[in-house]
């Protein structure tokens, strides 16, 4: 902790992600503050004949009424979608990357503690699944919800927003668990985890009261990195039309927002900011904390 | 050696089976009804329906299905619907039954596009990431060193998507500064064209995955460039040059290779963001059409043909491995 306290970068990178962690648990309480709502626009008395937006940027100057302006087509307003955003993306990974974090471990542990035939089912497995890409996993069962809820639109906001938390799940829990199995092999022959068993500590002591307090550093190294990847992972699915549907995602934004770029660039840079400064930051805190962890990586 | 080799053979096509029943599995129990895919909304009558569940072959038990889906991997198959029968030649994955062809060629016919993308790019990273490893390597500690690590660490922060889409809006759209992306064959459009077409998606490969490259072959160089043999060669009289290329290279390279290996698969798999955004036509941006229009043939050829690359990159990487590096034995 302490070496992580002197490093400049790790504070700065750790405020930044503080913030966008308070943004995305006071989202609804901010667009209230700021007088907007998600998915109010009306097209037909809020853009104009060419899909542009009566009020605001671009055309106009700016105003209270909508601080980052109003979307063309739909005349949704921009700061509430990108507050929204910020709380989907943050959601879906912090929750994909506990439960994958938890995943990792457990299987890791008994693989590990097991060896034999467990073992190498458990490595097969860890295999097979290092093998399929989260893209392709998303690319296969993204049509297939939206194909079984497609006449339910209320339950395939939910339904999308869980697939995909699900696949970030499934293709991110490996990585972890074969360094946990790692870990475990080297440490089970150890004295002290040797003098637990010959004492008659029952497993699962050994494995949660031995074994894991010893495997923390890993554990929250990879939990650091695995955070910032499903971040990035979440925003590219939606902006290739793969992630959530009919909710606010940064991703959805930046497809929208492309052809736009010249004539109404500000509504393209909220959310590639959005997803540029969080992943920036989270990424380079997470390298900090593998430093701090790590004595022999020196930059 | 040969026994390895079976037997990650053997082990690849079991991953393989195991990956396109999970494939299956999801297209054909997924949906409420698949048959629903193929019907046009407007026109959906029940009876309509029915018919093509039969022609489908959905009514049968699902092994079944599933025998005569893997079927069209050793012989052509002939798949009738709606009046019309459509040839689908060996090898057969299914029919896209928006486009009314085998989905196997459909892509296969776009896979030059993505071969070029994913060569041409992993050249580029390859390239800049070796050369400013080893540089930063052999400057260790210097102005330059510290230059390149932290430049790689923060380009390595960025998500590649947002680096390729901001490059494509400024330096084609914006500035003019590249030719407008896309594939050009080389042997019908010219090299000139080809090269035009995709230099700028190279170069952001290049530059978006060179970090990694760069910190490895960086790190690797650096213990090389300690070890005693090192010392002996240079002790020896030898050129700098020839201690750096011969003797310390030769040992850096390999951990190199393992996530070359494994980039180059990620890359064929999934050009998904690069085709996209430069609007190559290539199997990541049919498989991605095939989304929208929720063309589930296609997209299971798609996953399936993708996987493949990966499990074949896997076992090549593993025997290229104790190939360079006799240290490693392979049991």
């Amino acid at each position: 902790m302490g070496r992580l306290r002197s490093d400049k970068v790790a504070i700065v990178c750790a405020a930044i992600v503080v913030i966008f962690i308070l943004i995305a648990v006071f989202a609804p309480l901010l667009t209230r503050l700021f007088g907007v709502e998600v998915r109010a626009g009306d097209p037909s008395t809020d853009t104009d004949i060419f899909n542009f937006p009566v009020i605001g940027p671009p055309d106009h100057g700016f105003t209270w009424k909508a601080p980052l302006g109003l979307a063309p087509d739909t005349g949704d307003d921009n700061l509430a979608e990108w507050l929204y955003g910020a709380r989907t993306s943050l959601m879906i990974a912090s929750i994909s990357t506990v439960f994958a974090t938890l995943i990792g471990i457990t299987i890791g542990l008994v693989a590990g503690f097991s060896r034999g035939w467990l073992d190498r089912v458990i490595s097969f497995v860890i295999d097979v699944f290092l093998s399929l890409p989260f893209l392709l996993a998303a690319l296969a069962v993204a049509p297939i919800i939206v194909l079984r809820f497609s006449d339910r639109p209320g339950l395939l906001k939910w339904a999308t927003f869980f697939s995909l938390i699900f696949i970030l799940i499934i293709t991110g829990w490996m990585q972890l668990a074969r360094l946990i199995r790692g870990e475990v092999l080297s440490l089970r022959e150890r004295e002290f985890i040797q003098a637990a068993r010959v004492m008659g500590v029952p497993t699962r002591q050994i494995l949660f009261k031995e074994l894991l307090p010893n495997m923390v550093a890993p554990i929250v190294v990879s939990f650091s990195l695995t955070l910032p990847a499903i971040v990035t992972a979440e925003a590219g699915l939606s902006y290739l039309g793969i992630g959530v549907i009919g909710q606010p995602s940064w991703g959805q934004t930046v497809l929208k927002a492309v052809p736009y770029f010249d004539t109404y660039p500000l509504y393209l840079y909220a959310p590639v900011l959005g997803i540029f400064v969080l992943v920036v930051a989270l990424n380079l805190l997470g390298d900090a904390i593998r430093d701090a962890f790590d004595p022999k990586t020196r930059r | 050696m040969f026994g390895y080799i079976v037997r990650r053979l053997i082990a690849g096509v079991l991953v393989l089976i195991a990956v396109s029943m999970m494939v299956f599995a999801i297209f054909f129990y997924g949906p409420n009804d698949p048959a629903l895919a193929y019907c046009p909304e407007s026109r959906c009558t029940p009876q309509r329906l029915d018919n093509l569940r039969h022609n489908l072959g959905l009514d049968r038990p699902a092994p079944q299905q599933y025998v005569e889906y893997m079927s069209g991997l050793v012989k052509s198959r002939h798949i009738e619907s709606g009046g019309i029968s459509i040839d689908c030649n060996w090898p057969c994955l299914g029919v896209s039954f928006k486009y009314r062809v085998s989905v196997f060629h459909y892509l296969w016919d776009r896979f030059p596009a993505t071969f070029s993308v994913a060569a041409g790019g992993a050249i580029c990273f390859l390239i800049i990431g070796l050369f400013s490893g080893i540089f930063a390597a052999r400057r260790r500690g210097t102005m330059a060193d510290k230059a390149i690590v932290s430049t790689s660490l923060f380009i390595n922060a960025i998500p590649y998507y947002l680096l390729a889409l901001l490059a494509y809006l400024y330096l084609v759209q914006g500035l003019g500064l590249f030719p407008e992306t896309g594939y050009h064959s080389p042997f019908k459009d010219g090299p000139f064209k080809f090269v035009g077409g995709l230099a700028l998606p190279w170069l952001m490969l290049g530059i978006a995955y060179s970090t990694q490259y760069a910190r490895f072959s960086r790190g690797a160089m650096v213990d090389a460039l300690n070890e005693d043999y090192v010392r002996t060669a240079r002790a020896k009289g030898l050129m700098e040059r020839v201690v750096v290329r011969r003797h310390a290279l030769r040992a850096a390279i390999v951990p190199v290779v393992t996530i070359f290996g494994l980039d180059f698969a990620y890359l064929l798999a999934g050009t998904l963001f690069t085709e996209k955004i430069f609007g190559i036509q290539g199997m990541g941006l049919a498989g991605l059409d095939a989304v929208q229009r929720t063309d589930l043939p296609m997209i299971s050829a798609y996953t399936l043909i993708s996987a493949a690359f990966i499990v074949v990159a896997n076992i090549v990487v593993d025997i290229l491995y104790s190939v360079i590096d006799p240290r490693v034995r392979l049991a």
